[in-house]
């Protein structure tokens, strides 16, 4: 019965990761396109800068659903790793459960905080000003999105206590 | 509630949580959001969302990435492969010559990647088997390429200089450029130690031992330099502009990328799937790091609300200690914290309450905070909690953990010398920055 929210859910994800990647794409291109047309033309863009940030912020929370059903997110995972196997599957699950619940917390704070960025006309204060909202709502994408994942890895018998569910990045 | 009591109480659940396994950004959120509950109620909330807006919208972050991107991209593309292949050439007859060209390989990659995970994972697949099929001590072998591979957060570019800049609110072209020095240091300390080691004990270096090392001829040598001579595209157009006051570090990261792109072309190894992949890894790992800092910028918002860090601040400045006891004390607990919670989460947690101490006890911030970049990539090596010691291990099956453990601690020990010299010397730190 749940087989297409959860496709849809899937599709989503995938479509936020390959929208991530675009995201970077269009902040490497801003700021060489920035450097060339400063240094060699003298004529510095009023949007690069712009560009980039709001690409950054909207790749990021695009990309995150992605991260947190790849459980890529890092942790500090030496303590769970030493207990038993049978005693790690709850801990793993109550893990995700505050994740879930965390993760809605915050869907719900930046959704009733993009409801407010709407309901008062919020502007972003930069060259061009436009609806905040245009940007924020992406946050309450990644972390409602995430939530779901959570969500979805709550059911006991399909957690993996064998891999890890820390990432890494340094 | 007294600001001492909202301090402690604050960060041993915070620890708690890091501990508990759960993701750094749950525990970040999760405190936060309790955080704010109990001191401004829930009109409270609206904060948060702005804080996670604030954080993210933040151009000067984009550098992550980026820096990410342009070391996936080397590494996919192989074009590493030639450099490895080039400074094998170069490295002349020395006994230990393995040591020596895995500690030139690591501060080349230092140049060239900003991350030591990729490189420790890399050299662990690459170096590693040939160190050890000629005999070469696993132990000192590992410490050489984990202590290698911790160079690269400190020589630009670097991942960490940009979090550190970032939230300390120092100069990130300045933090960037200070670490070129203590970088070149710190190679030259692990070389002095690996060689002075052989030489004491040639049994480290058991191939050279019997005499049997690589000749190559000067024509050679010169083809092995002309080989190589692109990468220094990439590390100008990353150093190079920055110090030229050419381009921003953000935008110095995104010239890196195209000039890392260059590079791979010029070996003709770049294609669409490489790039595709690179900007997949680089999304990736950014998203999770940006992610993290969202989550725990409410965490200092709610220390300094409550008084917390102008408290402690006016505490300790009426201890009345010396400076170099207040450096000790401050790079003390990173230490040993770093042994245990990740280089990231200790530096939202710590930055926040080391800021107005800096100010107070009139420490220069680029100094102050290059010390910490060492301080936490030394983290990196320290067992048993340490991200370059799991890319190390999980790259390789030919050392056991144990050995890994115990390989670093040599390596530790030098980079804490190196942060004694630095700390005794600031201008090793401060004399590139004051030339931007």
């Amino acid at each position: 019965m749940l087989s297409p929210f959860l496709w849809v859910h899937d599709r989503l994800t995938d479509l936020g990761f390959q929208l991530g990647k675009l995201c970077l794409a269009i902040i490497l291109v801003a700021y060489c396109y920035e450097v060339v047309a400063r240094y060699l033309f003298n004529a510095p863009t009023w949007w690069a800068d712009e560009a980039v940030s709001y690409s950054l912020c909207i790749g990021c929370f695009l990309m995150m659903p992605h991260v947190t059903r790849e459980k890529g997110h890092v942790a500090v995972t030496f303590l769970l790793e030493m207990i038993p196997p049978h005693r790690a599957k709850p801990a793993h699950w109550a893990i995700y459960l505050v994740g879930f619940v965390v993760c809605a917390a915050a869907f719900w704070i930046n959704l009733d905080e993009n409801i407010r960025q709407v309901v008062n006309d919020v502007h972003m204060m930069k060259v061009k000003p436009f609806p905040k909202y245009y940007i924020s709502v992406f946050i309450t994408f990644g972390f409602g999105m995430s939530a779901l994942h959570y969500l979805r890895m709550l059911d006991y018998r399909k957690i993996d206590v064998t891999g890890t569910s820390s990432g890494s990045y340094e | 509630m007294v600001w001492w009591a909202v301090l402690t109480i604050g960060l041993t659940l915070l620890l708690a949580c890091f501990m508990s396994g759960m993701p750094i950004f749950i525990a970040f959120l999760l405190i936060n959001l309790v955080g704010v509950l109990v001191i401004l109620g829930q009109p409270g909330f609206g904060m948060v969302a702005n804080s996670i807006f604030e954080t993210t919208n933040f151009a000067d972050l984009s550098a992550i990435p980026l820096f990410i991107m342009m070391g996936e991209l080397l590494f996919r593309s192989g074009s590493i492969d030639i450099l490895f292949d080039s400074v094998d050439k170069l490295v002349g007859k020395v006994k230990g010559r393995q040591y020596v060209l895995c500690i030139a390989l690591s501060t080349i990659f230092g140049a060239l990647s900003g991350a030591a995970m990729g490189v420790a994972a890399m050299m662990a697949r690459t170096l590693l088997p040939g160190m050890l099929d000629r005999g070469y001590d696993a132990k000192m072998s590992t410490g050489a390429i984990l202590a290698g591979a911790s160079l690269a957060p400190i020589i630009p570019p670097s991942v960490l200089v940009i979090i550190i800049g970032t939230l300390a609110n120092v100069s990130i072209a300045g933090m960037l450029i200070a670490g070129i020095l203590p970088g070149l240091m710190l190679a030259t300390m692990f070389l002095i130690y690996t060689l002075g080691r052989v030489r004491l004990n040639p049994a480290l270096a058991a191939e050279d031992a019997s005499a049997s090392t690589v000749d190559v001829s000067f024509g050679e040598k010169i083809r092995a330099v002309i080989r190589v001579a692109p990468f220094a595209l990439i590390i100008f157009c990353v150093m190079g502009l920055i110090l030229l006051g050419i381009a921003t570090p953000s935008e110095s990261a995104a010239t890196g990328v195209v000039g890392a792109m260059i590079t791979a072309a010029y070996y003709r190894k770049l294609n669409w799937r490489m790039i595709s992949e690179s900007l997949s890894s680089a999304a990736f790992i950014a998203s999770m790091i940006l992610v993290i800092m969202a989550s725990s910028k409410m965490f200092s918002q709610l220390l300094a609300f409550t008084g917390s860090t102008r408290e402690l601040t006016q505490v300790v400045a009426g201890l009345d200690l010396s400076a170099y006891l207040m450096l000790f004390i401050m790079m003390l607990i990173p230490f040993i914290l770093c042994m245990f919670i990740d280089q990231i989460a200790l530096m939202l947690v710590v930055i926040p309450i080391y800021q107005p101490l800096i100010k107070s006890l009139e420490f220069d911030p680029i100094w102050f905070w290059l010390l910490m970049l060492l301080n936490v990539t030394v983290g990196g090596m320290t067992p048993p909690f340490g991200y370059t010691i799991f890319a190390f291990k999980g790259a390789t099956d030919r050392v056991t953990l144990q050995q890994v453990f115990s390989a670093t601690w040599p390596f530790v020990a030098i980079f804490l010398v190196g942060m004694v010299v630095i700390a005794a010397f600031p201008p090793i730190a401060t004399f590139l920055p004051a030339f931007l």
